[in-house]
């Protein structure tokens, strides 16, 4: 099968294999991806907060989001390209995982989500900004808790089962 | 004599119907990383005001009075969570120095915190008053980062080092 080959190719390259054979250095790649989502997450959870109503009401939604996204892209570029570097060293293995592929279908929905509620619930964002979001906005608020709520439990449940 | 204390927990009924759960470590772990990035992200913004980083400048007093109920309701799930893993594995943790640097760190941070709050609460301009309250305010919210990164590293460090 051409994926699995291509994966095999993959894992058996010289620094995906170091990552492998290394006592410290997955566990230090690891170490760098979890910082780096506890980030992500904060800073998604507080802009959802704030879309549902449970923080920081007196401040405008505007003013969260950008002080949020710089960091929110931020650490998901670390965490990206290590989880990458992690993948990369067993990759067979974590594409077979299941808990592997429930958090990459969920950060693809969670991703769709960030960009429907640009394009929609945030559309007019200038009139609600200061009060409470439309019924659209609310409801992307709160898929994105339940999904990065799937993406940290399925993260985690990949440590165990890989 | 921690190590008969050990014994003796994970012998409970208690700590053998959470062992015999295969879901239950996982969920209260996912528990508990989503808790610290709650604690995170609320240790970041204030760190970063003191530091002096941050786009919309607000009075750090404001921010810290805000960020107060999150970090310390944050802390609370911390603790909580923690003493259920550590009663289902009180060996892994208990005997473990990682864990223990942790906790040491844990302490560190919350006095830090504390500290912080309680001179704003009494005097908003506490940290802005001369050029040596700058500098600690400075020094204290690169502090806060390092000791945040520090738990985190170590939380993931003693799964490695048994």
């Amino acid at each position: 099968m051409g994926i699995e080959n291509a994966l095999r190719w993959l894992q058996n390259l010289q620094f995906p294999t170091n990552i492998r054979e290394s006592s410290w250095l997955f566990p230090t790649i690891e170490t760098i991806h979890v910082f780096a989502l506890v980030l992500v997450v904060g800073s998604i959870l507080t802009v959802d907060l704030r879309l549902l109503g449970f923080a920081n009401r007196d401040r405008p939604f505007s003013h969260i989001a950008e002080e949020m996204l710089p960091l929110t892209w931020t650490a998901f570029a670390v965490a990206v390209t290590a989880g990458l570097l992690m993948f990369s060293s067993k990759a067979l293995i974590y594409y077979n995982d299941v808990p592997f592929r429930i958090k990459m279908t969920c950060l693809v929905l969670a991703g769709l989500n960030m960009l429907g509620f640009h394009r929609i619930g945030a559309r007019h964002v200038t009139k609600w900004d200061a009060g409470k979001p439309p019924a659209a906005a609310r409801l992307a608020g709160a898929a994105s808790v339940l999904l990065w709520a799937i993406i940290v439990g399925a993260g985690r449940w990949i440590g165990f089962t890989t | 004599m921690i190590e008969e204390f050990c014994d003796w927990l994970s012998a409970t009924s208690i700590s053998v119907a959470f062992q015999s759960a295969g879901w239950f470590v996982p969920i209260i772990q996912t528990i508990h990383i989503i808790a610290i990035s709650i604690f995170l992200i609320s240790v970041y913004l204030i760190s970063f005001r003191l530091i002096g980083l941050t786009r919309f400048r607000s009075p750090v007093a404001m921010i810290t009075a805000r960020s107060a109920p999150w970090i310390w309701g944050a802390l609370s799930v911390l603790l909580a969570t923690g003493v259920l893993l550590t009663v289902t594995e009180p060996a892994r943790e208990l005997l473990n120095w990682v864990f223990r640097a942790k906790m040491v760190l844990v302490l560190l941070l919350a006095g830090l915190l504390l500290v912080v709050q309680r001179s704003l609460s009494g005097n908003p301009l506490y940290w802005d008053e001369s050029p040596a309250r700058q500098l600690a305010a400075r020094s204290a919210g690169i502090a806060a980062l390092m000791i945040g990164a520090g738990i985190v590293t170590a939380g993931r460090w003693i799964a490695y080092v048994q």
